[in-house]
């Protein structure tokens, strides 16, 4: 098959069999069909959902199935697998940092087993928020860029991988896997968005969508998915390096919040809460018959709530002016790096001043025709 | 192929800088595109890593941050970045914890911790998998190798992408040799290669599977190696610097200048802010606070209170004031009805103050004349002026505002250099964690524990308050001669470094500088007016000046160590005379001295009293001399016991121990002489302090004192010469030994178990699989 590259009308390519990769009657006729698909239409109608069953499915696998693959040393084994299995020492050295901090109090006296499981609260808090602050905290980049540009760099695809036969598994050959669109950004998969249904089964839906974001009028580009995949690449570039960047500020923000005073006095144990509410209805009771007024009982999420916010307050406004200042550093860091993220993603530096029908400014040279073999 | 393609094509366009470097592909002069000639090679295994190439490393990904801020990244530089960015998140949250932790120790563990997670989590698969995995099988799971862009990546990362190409024929056989490979096999190459791939895939597969448990063990366990050391080193630097500092006096540095300018401003702004407020009592408390604040003295900001009420506005009696404060009491006009004579008596009386006198001039015009009516109404006005002359003496603040200033301006060069002489004195017996004093009463209790050779389950229980343990581990410690010598010998050290360090050197040298210092600032002050600020700091009356007080806390502090770490050295001395009966012998001369009858019963219940005295009695005990429920002592018991334990005339072993061991001690015989003469002083001031039957402290007690007798000790003498109880000063120590233990055990175990079972785990990866098996023996049947 030969590909001849060359822009419609603007050079003197001489067009072989046309440019036309995607021409879906050729395309049908291939033997090798691609059977990848977009988890376009769900991802957008659930995308936390979907996002759920992807993850539950790739953390099932990964504390299951990989690990099994690996220590046999299949031949199947892929770094897709070896990267997912990369939860594994995430979750279980969350769960041993707070072991650490947490397993040897009940062995201590009282008021050491005190002073420790204060420490070892925080620590478990601290592991938890980087967690959650880490991963949340890119969705303040994502989402402003998938909001105006329509980019998502999270879209997913099920990639369907044909294994080889194995000494313990010949039959059962076909697996899947769950990639991003744009994991890669010097490979994105941008033969799945070609075409696809849920962009108006149109060859370049996708990039004409993407061009009217970026500016420009329905119909204006001839060739949108060639002047739009630069961009989309340079956007996505952008957003992966500042989400990461703040991402590690904003975890470290949660570690430090986790770490503050209030969360001492916070209980965690059911059985303890049980306990106290116990506790408070009896008191409740005689201070009724007493005539008396006592504070309200706060249930767990409001008790939460209002430690999460005294310690929000006390981490940047601690009594210490050095610790008030540094507290107020950090966030200022996770928040800046947020903003600049924006500020960077958001706006396009590098507007195509050249024609609005070329491709794309190339370093070849186009009054020669290239063959690719 | 398409998409390929156009990648290539897409980035050459988008990133023509970085291709002109290194281009993945060529065109021919026809116009066809060849693969450009690949550079790759493997680079040298390292279990760590240069620091100089870490550094060109750091600097590419600089590079690489401003290229993605430009949309212009690869993927493998957002990959470096991410791990940069991680451990730049990690520094973040270790500086906020280092300037949130107020202690240095904590402040410097925060970095600690910080890098021993980085480094657990780089080591722990190099130590446990790669290096076992490398002698073992010849294959490096970690093998890393440079693309022809110059990028690092590991070989075996995606076992689907075989670069297994790039082993030498040399390393190639070396390889096989090691896998055992048969060296007839046809295809050997790609046996040995599939074989060397399948090794990193289950090596690989054991990281993830074990880094998790061992990245927060190895972290935890090196922070808790580090702690000691690192508690050493800022022990030994807080001294140095603090000495330095002293030597050096109060210095002027571009820091030191701003902080003065702004403490400066704000109290400036202060005064123009409350410029006409009263100074009643609460504010001059509040000021005086904020002008004391930087000497860290109660003593000082007390003073300046002083000095500050004892300012007075000079209010004088005149027409004016005598109309506005006896506005109610006499008519307008009566002061226009006094005749000349009366006027002129009346500016005497005004000129000489006297307020009697100008309420008899004012009754006297207005013509009252029923002597009662007179009286009244002299009372009352004498009253109202007088009341009137006081409260408008009080000024307010911008009256004395040079005054304050000359008072702030007094203290601050004070307190600066009395600050330098606190960190000093802190630096090594300061009352907080961290400095000299404290951790060397930790390490003598540790080590008297340790030689006491403790089980955990002792150790636990000593914790928890029982005392029966400790008492026979002492008496069994005093039955061996040679463990008693050691142990001896092991307490001397630690007390001898103790004494040197804060022996007569240290204290002469506070005495000195807290006289130079407070001597200087006293008469500064006086030339400048405020005696009585002067007067606290220094005068020749010692009591109660602060300069009294710096040598007397210092002097108290050290003492109070010092007796605790006897008092253990006591302990093994009167367990040491048990054991030999030679107590016994001592009790029974005291009986027979005293005419009384030498009774083995009494004899034991003395015993068992000195026992108990030495491992329990606080100060209060002693205060009380022994009568309470736990001792329950008579007069004659009381004094038979400190008459064993204090009276130096009392030959005990101790004394002798230190005497033999001026041949054979560490600490040479000078010195040993200076100990046993210290130790012996110990004992004399307890006995004449507080051991004595006449110091006697309570009201109730107190009756039953000697007449002519008075107390020798106040309270803070009294606790730092009776020193901390054995039971507590071990309880705590034991508390503290047992959870570090404890914590070490739980912890060491569960990484000595985890390192085993992935050594273990280790040694099934690398076997040949049935197939494999099949395929070399069918090729070696085949010849």
């Amino acid at each position: 098959m030969v590909y001849s590259l060359g822009v419609k009308g603007q050079n003197n390519i001489k067009n072989i069999q046309n440019i036309s990769f995607g021409k879906k009657e050729e395309r049908s006729k291939s033997k090798c069909e691609n059977k990848d698909a977009i988890l376009a239409e769900e991802h957008a109608k659930h995308p936390i959902g979907t996002g759920l069953k992807i993850n539950t499915e790739k953390l099932f696998n990964a504390f299951t199935k990989y690990p099994k693959k690996g220590m046999e040393g299949s031949k199947n084994a892929n770094f897709y697998e070896f990267l997912t299995m990369g939860s594994v020492p995430y979750i279980i050295g969350s769960l041993m940092m707070m072991a650490v901090f947490n397993f040897a109090n009940r062995y201590f006296d009282t008021p050491s087993s005190v002073n420790a499981s204060k420490l070892g609260k925080k620590m478990a808090l601290g592991v938890v928020a980087y967690g959650i602050l880490k991963n949340i905290s890119k969705k303040f980049i994502e989402l402003p860029v998938k909001y105006k540009y329509g980019i998502d760099v999270n879209l997913p695809y099920k990639k369907i991988i044909n294994e080889l036969p194995e000494e313990n598994n010949k039959d059962n050959l076909v697996t899947h896997e769950y990639h991003k669109v744009f994991e890669s950004v010097d490979f994105p998969r941008w033969d799945l968005l070609y075409d696809n249904k849920y962009y108006g089964d149109k060859r370049n839906g996708y990039f004409e969508k993407i061009a009217e974001k970026y500016g420009y009028k329905e119909g204006e580009l001839d060739y949108s998915d060639q002047k739009m995949k630069s961009k989309i690449k340079e956007t996505v570039t952008k957003t992966k390096l500042f989400s990461t960047l703040s991402s590690y500020l904003w975890a470290a923000t949660g570690v430090g919040i986790a770490l503050q005073k209030p969360w001492e006095s916070m209980v965690f144990n059911p059985k303890q809460r049980i306990t106290n509410l116990k506790n408070h209805i009896e008191i409740a009771k005689i201070a009724k018959e007493q005539g008396r007024k006592i504070a309200k009982y706060k249930f767990f999420p409001q008790d939460f709530f209002n430690k999460l916010i005294n310690s929000c307050k006390e981490f940047v406004n601690n009594s210490n002016k050095a610790t008030k200042y540094a507290g107020r550093g950090l966030i200022g860091a996770a928040v800046l790096m947020t903003l600049l993220g924006n500020f960077f993603t958001l706006n396009n530096f590098n507007k195509d001043k050249g024609s609005k029908t070329q491709a794309s400014t190339s370093l070849i040279d186009e009054s020669k025709e290239k063959v690719v073999c | 192929m398409s998409n390929l393609l156009n990648a290539i094509i897409s980035k050459q366009t988008v990133n023509p800088k970085a291709q002109d470097k290194i281009p993945a592909f060529t065109f021919d002069s026809d116009g066809k595109t060849k693969p450009a000639e690949y550079k790759g090679k493997l680079l040298p295994s390292r279990i760590i890593g240069s620091p100089v190439e870490y550094v060109k490393d750091l600097k590419k990904d600089v590079i690489s941050i401003g290229r993605a801020a430009k949309g212009k990244a690869n993927d493998h530089e957002l990959g470096r970045i991410n791990d940069l960015a991680m451990k730049m998140g990690s520094f973040a949250l270790a500086t906020y914890l280092f300037i949130k932790n107020p202690l240095k120790l904590n402040k410097a563990m925060e970095f600690a911790g910080f890098t021993t997670f980085f480094t657990s989590m780089a080591l722990w698969p190099k130590l446990a998998i790669q290096l076992p995995l490398k002698l073992r099988t010849g294959v490096d799971i970690h093998q890393k190798y440079i693309d022809s862009q110059g990028r690092k990546k590991m070989l075996f990362q995606d076992p689907q992408y075989d670069l297994t190409d790039l082993y030498s024929r040399e390393d190639l056989d070396m390889l096989g040799n090691k896998l055992k490979v048969n060296k007839n096999l046809p295809d050997r190459d790609n046996f040995i290669k599939q074989r060397a791939k399948k090794t990193a895939v289950q090596g690989n597969t054991l990281w993830m599977m074990t880094a998790g448990f061992a990245t927060p063990l190895m972290s935890a366990l090196g922070c808790n190696l580090l702690e000691k050391p690192i508690g050493k080193a800022i022990e030994s630097y807080d001294i140095i610097s603090s000495t330095l500092k002293l030597n050096r006096g109060v210095t002027t540095g571009p820091i030191s200048n701003l902080k003065q300018t702004l403490a400066d401003n704000s109290l400036r702004k202060f005064l123009q802010k409350n410029a006409d407020r009263v100074m009643d009592e609460s504010f001059i408390s509040e000021l005086s606070s904020k002008l004391g604040k930087n000497s860290n003295s109660a003593v000082i900001i007390d003073a300046i209170k002083d000095e500050i009420s004892s300012l007075k506005r000079n209010v004088k009696i005149d027409e004016q004031f005598i109309k506005e404060v006896l506005s109610g009491v006499i008519n307008e006009d009566t002061l226009n009805k006094l005749n000349d004579g009366q006027k002129t008596l009346l500016n005497q009386a005004m000129e000489e103050g006297s307020s009697s006198r100008i309420a008899d001039i004012l009754i006297d015009s207005m013509q009252i004349t029923k002597k009662h009516d007179r009286i009244k109404l002299n009372k009352n006005i004498v009253n109202l002026l007088d009341n009137a002359k006081k409260s408008k003496s009080v000024p307010v603040l911008r009256d004395i505002t040079d005054k304050i200033n000359i008072i702030n301006n007094n203290i601050k060069e004070f307190a600066a250099e009395k600050n330098l002489l606190d960190k000093y004195i802190s630096a090594k017996i300061g009352d907080k964690s961290g400095t000299y004093i404290a951790n060397q009463w930790s390490r003598v209790g540790n080590k008297f524990v340790k030689l006491l050779k403790l089980s955990d389950k002792e150790l636990k229980l000593i914790s928890e308050g029982n005392m029966d343990i400790l008492t026979n581990k002492l008496s069994s410690l005093a039955s061996s001669d040679v463990e008693y010598d050691n142990v001896i010998k092991e307490l001397l050290d630690l007390i001898n470094d103790y004494e040197a360090k804060t022996g007569s050197t240290f204290v002469s040298k506070i005495k000195q500088k807290s006289n130079e210092i407070c001597t200087k600032a006293s008469n500064n002050m006086n030339s400048n007016g405020l005696e009585k600020l002067a007067k606290r700091i220094s005068s020749e009356v010692q009591k109660g000046t602060l300069e009294n007080s710096i040598n007397i806390n210092a002097q108290e502090r050290i003492t109070g160590a010092q007796s605790s770490f006897y008092r253990l050295i006591q302990s093994l001395d009167l367990f040491k005379r048990i054991k030999s009966g030679k107590l016994e012998r001592q009790l029974a001369e005291i009986l027979k001295a005293e005419g009384r009858e030498i009774d083995k019963e009494q004899i034991k219940k003395l015993t068992d009293a000195c026992q108990n005295v030495i491992l329990n009695a606080t100060t209060t005990d002693y205060v009380e001399k022994l009568r309470s429920s736990a001792f329950n002592l008579s007069e004659f018991e009381y004094k038979t016991v400190m008459r064993v334990l204090f009276d130096n005339g009392l030959e005990d072993d101790v004394t002798s121990s230190l005497q033999q061991s001026l041949t054979n001690c560490n600490i040479g015989i000078d010195r040993a002489k200076e100990m046993l003469e210290g130790y012996r002083k110990y004992k004399d001031e307890v006995m004449n302090k507080i051991a004595n039957w006449q110091n006697n402290i309570t009201p109730e007690l107190s009756r039953r004192t000697v007449s002519g007798v008075t107390n020798s000790a106040n309270a803070v003498e009294r606790n730092s010469l009776a020193g901390k109880s054995i039971k507590n000063y071990i309880q705590d120590l034991s508390k503290q030994v047992y959870n570090s233990h404890k914590w070490l055990k739980i912890f060491g175990i569960s990484m000595a178990v985890l390192t085993a079972v992935t050594l273990i785990a280790g040694l099934a990866i690398g076997r040949k699989s049935k197939m494999e098996k099949q395929v070399e023996e069918e090729s070696k049947k085949n010849g």
